[in-house]
């Protein structure tokens, strides 16, 4: 048990920490706001200058060669400043498995790109209704080597802006993943409003041709293959909500010794500070269960069950947190010129998205039923 | 970062569950559910000399204190093992004060206490709360005076638990009554025999049948090196002992054990209709939340292990884990009873006892621990202050 940052973690925290608040202020916010898409691309420019949005790619493709942890690290600093960046679904949800199952050939035609930030790729993990990319209803047949791809995906973030979407489809052998191009013929996209404001698109797709080269998994593996981005997409959630309510919180707290009512800062008041001090609790589990997540993941280790518990926190602390910063701060909370209601916005799209605390604990319930979730 | 345990701590984990195993008979357990973590009887002073003897009790402690010298986190994987097995452990005699006495005591009374306590020989109660001072520790009104070479120490102490199986008593008393001092910087730390003359207990019964005692100290003279540590230094060893409670107190092994038996009843029981409880969806719901609970648990509890291990452990974190272990022990008892549902307010001794009525006795203690060991309000007023830079409350 080692709880510890090492000396590359603790780097790129303070590397990623330190340019993301320089960068992204809230003055910047404020002009991305204006534009028509959230996306900050000089920013992302910045960010791959740094050598950060390669942080988990291999060394030989143009990136650190760091792990999941340090990936995930990143992850909580665009959290802690709401950066309008697409780290998740670009770098984790996306380059991730390329890295961990595309051929070398699509590795070397994607992962450099993705490093230096001059291609944006992204995943299409939702469908109407269906909420388990593992399991899709989106189909795909053969078409002599190459595949047909059918079926609408939706809540796709940066599908437009992307290269390559990231897709799972159901063939009579099984799931396959492949990437599809947006602009590829029969490709429908339509723009969705999330309550973040990142772009979100609906893709339909009919018969898109996706050469056998755009295969990234075979149906064999295609679901097991799924499952392992849900997994470290949910994790990346996770560290990304430990930023967004951790810095809630430390906003409010600061907030509430400098806020004065009756005279003395409202932060002296007791049902003032217990209702911090709920929040610092909440954060806490929510920290150390993503970390674990994190770290079995890291490891290749079966992670199932904490990753599940870690999501269930993410939801929770990001709702109780959100919640009690905007009660603490009163009306400024929701002010617009201060930057809290960013914050809450972030805390409930990460809560709602790739499994809900009740639906996990329904999946977390019957895996207890199963005998497969015993407290060890 | 690496959140898994080594092979080491797994191969130690494995050791201890099969030695409690063969150590936990059937008539120890028999002898121990009587009451709740108290133990006292005489197989379970047997066993403690058994634990002290294998060398477990000092597992984590340094070798020249006569421990096996590994880690806290070595220490906490012992006492996690323990609570699972459902053994009473003194741990707050062994992972409390203990270490507070060993660092502290005067030469004499360390060699004559560190060897019996890790030889699972004593159990030392603590006299810290008096009927006027709770909450308020440092308002105390108990005495030490010097007289000679002797301590006279006179007053009341309240809720001194396992007072009635101790052999030695830890207790805070006021050596500097000058009010113009702070309270917190006039009191001292001594060690009393329970056979000195002038000090007496009565029981006091509570709800959840934990029985603990008044004790009184009418002139009970005690050697000068009885003192513990400095003459009016008493506070600061009574705030790392309550820290170091605080983790003992949310031990997450016997939680885990009780949500590994309920799910294991509720697989094991049908209901009318043929059903198996654990096949109800509310049922799991439940298991759940009470599994995503005890995970965050034992994070905290293994976290703190190894600030304990690296040195570092912070008073905002202490006591975010005992906040939250003991909030989280009611909500607990309140899932996992509604999964028993009836049966779950059945005594241990009634015909249809569920799981020896665990549940039924373990409801009826659960909010000991959420105002003692240092209430929750002032946990959560700790927890702003050094956790959050919020101001220190005016009092
Ligand atoms: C079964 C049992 C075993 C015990 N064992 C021991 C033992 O072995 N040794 C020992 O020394 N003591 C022991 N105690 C005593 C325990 O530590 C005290 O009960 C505890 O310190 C609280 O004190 P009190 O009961 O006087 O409650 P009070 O201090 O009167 O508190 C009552 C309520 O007021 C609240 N309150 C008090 N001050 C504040 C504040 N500043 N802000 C907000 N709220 C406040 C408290 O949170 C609580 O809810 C035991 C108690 C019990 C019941």
């Amino acid at each position: 048990m080692d709880f510890s940052f090492n000396e590359t973690q603790k780097e790129v925290q303070g590397l990623a920490r330190q340019m993301l608040t320089d960068l992204a202020t809230v003055e910047r916010l404020n002009a991305i706001d204006k534009q028509e898409d959230r996306f900050d691309a000089d920013l992302w420019k910045q960010l791959a200058e740094a050598g950060l949005l390669g942080v988990a790619i291999d060394e030989k493709l143009g990136g650190m060669g760091f792990g999941f942890t340090e990936l995930a690290l990143f992850v909580e600093e665009v959290g802690r400043t709401v950066a309008p960046v697409p780290v998740v679904p670009v770098l984790v949800s996306t380059a991730l498995p390329i890295q961990k199952f595309g051929s070398a050939t699509l590795k070397k035609a994607w992962l450099p790109k993705i490093a230096s930030g001059e291609s944006l790729v992204t995943a299409a993990l939702m469908e109407t209704g269906n909420e388990d990319p593992a399991t899709p209803k989106a189909t795909a047949k053969a078409k002599g080597k190459n595949l047909l791809v059918s079926g609408t995906k939706v809540c796709v973030p940066f599908a437009k802006q992307s290269d390559a979407i990231l897709v799972s489809a159901k063939t009579s052998k099984g799931v396959v993943v492949v990437l599809v191009d947006p602009k590829a013929k029969g490709v429908k996209l339509t723009r969705q409003v999330s309550t973040t404001r990142e772009p979100w698109y609906e893709v339909v797709m009919k018969d898109v041709l996706v050469p056998e080269a755009a295969i990234v998994v075979k149906a064999d593996k295609g679901a097991a293959a799924m499952k392992w981005v849900s997994e470290r997409t949910m994790a990346a959630l996770c560290a990304m909500q430990i930023g967004v309510s951790d810095k809630s919180m430390r906003m409010t707290a600061s907030y509430a010794c400098e806020r004065q009512q009756f005279g003395v800062a409202i932060g002296t008041f007791q049902a003032v500070q217990h209702r911090a001090a709920n929040c610092y609790m909440d954060v806490e589990c929510l920290k150390l269960t993503t970390y674990q997540a994190v770290s079995l993941l890291d490891s290749g280790r079966d992670a199932t069950n904490e990753v599940a518990i870690a999501k269930i926190w993410a939801g929770d602390t990001g709702h109780r947190v959100s919640y009690a910063a905007q009660h603490l701060h009163g009306g400024f909370g929701i002010d617009r010129d201060y930057s809290l209601w960013r914050y809450s916005l972030w805390a409930r799209q990460i809560e709602m998205t790739l499994g809900t605390s009740a639906r996990l604990l329904a999946t977390l319930g019957e895996r207890i039923a199963a005998g497969k979730a015993f407290a060890e | 970062m690496k959140l898994e345990f080594t092979p080491e701590q797994e191969a130690l984990r494995k050791e201890l569950r099969a030695y409690f195993k063969k150590l936990m008979t059937p008539e120890l357990v028999d002898e121990v559910s009587q009451t709740p973590g108290e133990g006292g009887g005489p197989l379970f002073w047997k066993a403690m000399r058994q634990l002290g003897k294998d060398g477990w009790i000092g597992v984590g402690w340094p070798k020249e204190l006569g421990g096996r010298g590994m880690s806290e986190m070595e220490q906490f994987i012992f006492v996690e093992e323990v609570m699972r097995a459902g053994f009473p452990f003194p741990f707050l005699t062994t992972e409390s004060v203990g270490p507070i006495l060993a660092a502290n005591a005067a030469p004499r009374l360390k060699k004559l206490l560190v060897p019996k306590i890790l030889g699972g020989e004593i159990i030392i109660a603590i006299g810290y709360s008096e009927p006027g001072a709770g909450t308020d520790l440092a308002s105390l009104k108990t005495t030490a005076r010097k007289e000679g070479n002797e301590w006279v120490i006179n007053g009341q102490k309240m809720w001194t638990s396992l007072a009635h199986h101790a052999d030695w008593l830890w207790v805070a008393a006021r050596t500097n009554p000058d009010p113009e001092v702070k309270k917190h910087k006039g009191i001292s730390m001594f060690l009393v025999p329970a056979t000195a003359k002038g000090y007496s207990l009565s029981p006091v019964h509570t709800l959840g049948d934990v029985r603990t005692n008044a004790t009184y100290y009418d002139n009970v003279r005690v050697p000068e090196d009885h003192l513990v540590g400095e003459v009016d230094g008493g506070w600061k060893m009574i705030t790392s002992q309550l820290n170091r409670e605080r983790l003992s107190l949310v031990n997450v092994g016997s939680f885990a054990q009780l949500f590994n038996n309920v799910t294991k009843w509720a697989k094991d029981t049908k209901l009318a209709d043929g059903t198996r409880v654990i096949d109800q969806p509310w049922v799991q719901i439940n298991l759940a939340k009470a599994r995503t609970g005890l995970e965050a648990l034992k994070l905290i509890c293994y976290r703190q292990a190894w600030s304990m291990t690296v040195g570092e452990l912070s008073m905002q974190d202490a006591s975010a884990a005992k906040v939250y272990g003991t909030e989280f022990f009611v909500e607990l008892y309140r899932l996992l009873g509604e999964v028993l549902g009836q049966s779950s307010v059945l005594h241990m001794d009634s015909k249809g006892a569920v799981l020896r009525g665990r549940l039924e006795m373990l409801y009826r203690t659960a909010s000991i621990i959420t105002f003692g060991g240092g209430t929750n309000e002032i946990q959560r007023d700790i927890i702003a202050m050094a956790g959050l830079w919020m101001p220190r409350a005016k009092r």
